[in-house]
């Protein structure tokens, strides 16, 4: 994977919208101050109206309006990238998405296709408060002929939008904001003596990266995480394998819904016990749905019933110390792997 | 002294770093003067001195700093600026020279396995391993350098001409256990005692001498001085499952250990490797594999199929029919319906009443029927 080693997540984004824009003239990027010199509230796309600005666009204040504009340029071939500035935004885009965007290809036989892409960071960890720290990606999962990806520091975003840009499914693609200071890890190469890092290519078109200390066959619990869980979820795996021997295989899936079961089903198979880990409030969510289907997928041969760890079911606080509270942290996370590798 | 400070102008992130310098070391700068540029994930910063004074820099271009933390100093004169520039140069060369011995700590391992190798002077450098050591590979490290000190004087007991000759794996009350079953039979007779407790060696059980530890069986079977072995160990399934594999892999075979008083049913086929305890019941057309443990008063009925590597404890009963997995540990008095099925690896509480198949790797625990003590009414 050709993640530069230092390289910063959000660097790596802005990069990956300033290629696809040199090299694909159908794309052109939406959104409330991404013009320069702001370059949009986390600057990811920082420089490139500048270099493009009859496609790097910015908007009113009007998400409706937007990912409706977006859906028309989608109808008459344009590739059109949306920034919604705060995940928790993404409510006021429900309606063009549910019943317009994801429904067009489907309602007219795929005479014609909607192949939006919505960008929204999310996630707390900052202390912005009720309405600009939650992750609100449950309330899109189940929408068929919709895809939820999941931003990574494992997986270049090159390689993911490019595949996203050669199929015509919108996509609503999630940036855990505690992200974008991180710098991108290079899962292939040797600057990652620690963990060990792996790539199942799944089927549905996006890789899911596995994570673990030593090999599948001696995890005895298997981690389904994405967004900075999965960051989170892999420091808690190298200080568990270090201090006390419990090894556990972190799955890091690129699309979180639809799930690819192939690479999950692969691992849960030998280490037979999972953890989910979403920072969605708990229930009604992400890992209650993988939890349905991998127990009735294995049914009879898991070692216990799969766990799940969200957030609490509640606002988010400003206060740092409250919001900690809420949202699933690092010991939290390790105690079910704990509980569950036994 | 006055440290200039990076602003934090944004929560978004918690470091930043340095671009370049606007001013030269050891310049004289004024407070409004922009002094260094710092990157942070979303901003390019002017960094202004924020006091007057001879700068020193406090970290390099491309260094990253925290958001709020100390970029430089500024001196009202050259002298105090010289002495703090040699402080901070001889803690650089320290934490330098801690950095130089963390990187050369030596293979990764886990704790545990440190702590192990230490005790035990292992070289983890030595076991050329590329993923993490773990105390498996210690102790495995430990098994190959351990001083084969087979104590040659202890021998194994003679047997007569066609007796098949029993060599016991364990020494402790399983022994014992099969030590009494094979007594009394002139075409069987225990000769010897292995166990890994070398404070057993030389001592005897029931008459049997202890005669070293595991690693005897291969010589014992190469000398002829053995015919078969049978594991004594009850109480550790993945230990029972350890020595059937080490004598599979060192080509010794097994034998059956059966009471006098058992009851074994017409068309039973039956394994190697069995303990069979005192008044145990196989039924007509039963599948025992190799290498179980069946207590006493034990009764598998008619057509059960049972596994490999199974220890049970007293009154285990089976119903007709009934399928047990392999490495599966059952308790106390247990009754198990008909046709059901018990898969690999399971462990079932004493005092279970089984009215349903159990799925492998599965723990069946006991919530209800349990007893509970009444003290006697006071008169």
């Amino acid at each position: 994977m050709p993640a530069e080693g230092g390289l910063i997540f959000s660097r790596a984004l802005g990069n990956t919208l300033r290629a696809l824009l040199e090299r694909d003239p159908r794309v052109i990027l939406l959104g409330e101050d991404i013009a320069d010199p702001y370059g949009g509230a986390f600057k990811v796309t920082r420089g490139l109206s500048t270099d493009f600005p009859d496609r790097v666009r910015t908007t009113p204040v009007s998400e409706a309006a937007i990912t409706g504009i977006a859906a028309g340029l989608a109808l008459e071939g344009f590739r059109p990238i949306v920034e919604v500035m705060f995940c928790d935004f993404t409510t006021l885009c429900f309606d063009q998405v549910l019943n317009h965007i994801a429904k067009y290809g489907a309602m007219y036989d795929h005479q014609v296709e909607c192949p939006v892409i919505l960008r929204t960071p999310a996630g707390g960890g900052r202390g912005y408060g009720p309405t600009h720290s939650q992750s609100l990606e449950k309330h899109f999962l189940g929408i068929p002929h919709l895809r939820v990806v999941a931003a990574s520091l494992y997986l270049d975003p090159l390689t993911v939008f490019s595949q996203l840009l050669s199929q015509s499914e919108p996509v609503l693609y999630v940036e855990h904001k505690l992200l974008y200071p991180l710098s991108m890890v290079d899962a292939g190469g040797d600057d990652s003596p620690e963990l060990l890092f792996g790539l199942d290519s799944g089927e549905c078109g996006l890789p899911t990266v596995t994570i673990s200390a030593v090999p599948r066959r001696e995890c005895t619990v298997t981690v389904f995480a994405y967004g900075y869980g999965a960051v989170q979820a892999a420091n808690a795996a190298w200080d568990l394998a270090i201090e006390e021997e419990i090894f556990a295989e972190i799955l890091v899936p690129a699309q979180i819904a639809p799930v690819d079961w192939g690479p999950l089903e692969r691992s849960v198979a030998v280490t037979r016990s999972l953890v989910t880990v979403e920072e969605g409030t708990a229930g009604w969510g992400w890992g209650s749905e993988v939890a349905a289907q991998v127990s009735r997928r294995f049914f009879g041969s898991l070692r216990r019933p799969v766990e799940s760890v969200a957030s609490a079911r509640d606002v988010i606080p400003a206060a740092r110390h409250l919001e900690q509270q809420r949202i699933p942290g690092a010991e939290a996370i390790a105690q079910a792997i704990r509980e569950a590798a036994r | 002294m006055r440290p200039v400070i990076v602003p934090t102008a944004d929560v978004n992130s918690e470091t930043c770093t340095i671009v370049r310098w606007l001013s030269a070391d050891g310049a004289l700068v004024r407070p409004d003067d922009l002094v260094v540029e710092v990157e942070t994930s979303k901003a390019v910063l002017d960094v202004p001195a924020g006091g007057e004074g001879l700068l020193l820099r406090a970290a390099r271009e491309g260094e990253e700093v925290p958001m709020g933390g100390t970029v430089a100093y500024l001196f009202p004169d050259r002298v105090s600026l010289e002495e703090f520039r040699e402080r901070l140069e001889h803690e650089r060369q320290q934490a330098l020279e801690m950095a130089a011995k963390g990187a050369t700590r030596g293979p990764r391992a886990s704790r545990k396995a440190r702590e192990l190798a230490t005790r035990h002077g292992v070289d983890l450098a030595a076991l050329a391993k590329t993923g993490l050591i773990t105390t498996q590979d210690v102790e495995a490290a430990i098994r190959r350098t351990a001083p084969v000190d087979p104590a040659p004087a202890l021998s194994p007991l003679p047997a007569g001409q066609g007796v098949e000759r029993i060599l016991v794996l364990g020494g402790g009350l399983g022994a014992t256990q099969v030590l009494d079953i094979l007594g009394g039979n002139p075409a069987r007779r225990a000769v010897a005692i292995l166990d890994d407790n070398r404070e057993l060696w030389g001592r005897d059980v029931g008459g049997v001498p202890v005669v070293g530890g595991r690693e005897r069986i291969a010589g014992l079977y190469r000398d002829g001085e053995i015919d078969a072995g049978i594991v004594s160990i009850s109480t550790s399934i993945r230990v029972r499952k350890m020595f059937r594999e080490l004598c599979r892999d060192l080509g010794v075979p097994m034998t059956n250990a059966i009471d006098r008083t058992a009851k074994i049913g017409a068309d039973v086929r039956l394994g190697m490797g069995n303990v069979i305890c005192a008044f145990c019941h196989l039924g007509v057309g039963a599948v025992v594999g190799d290498n179980n443990f069946l207590s006493a008063y034990n009764s598998f009925d008619h057509h059960c199929v049972l596994g490999s590597d199974i220890s049970t404890g007293p009154s285990c009963v089976a119903s007709g029919c009934v399928e047990i997995g392999s490495r599966v540990r059952m308790g106390t008095g247990i009754f198990i319906e008909p046709y059901l099925k018990i898969g690999d690896d399971v462990q079932i509480a004493s005092g279970a009443v089984i009215l349903q198949s159990v799925p492998a790797g599965h723990t069946l625990k006991l919530r209800i029927g349990h007893t509970v003590l009444v003290p006697p009414k006071s008169s």
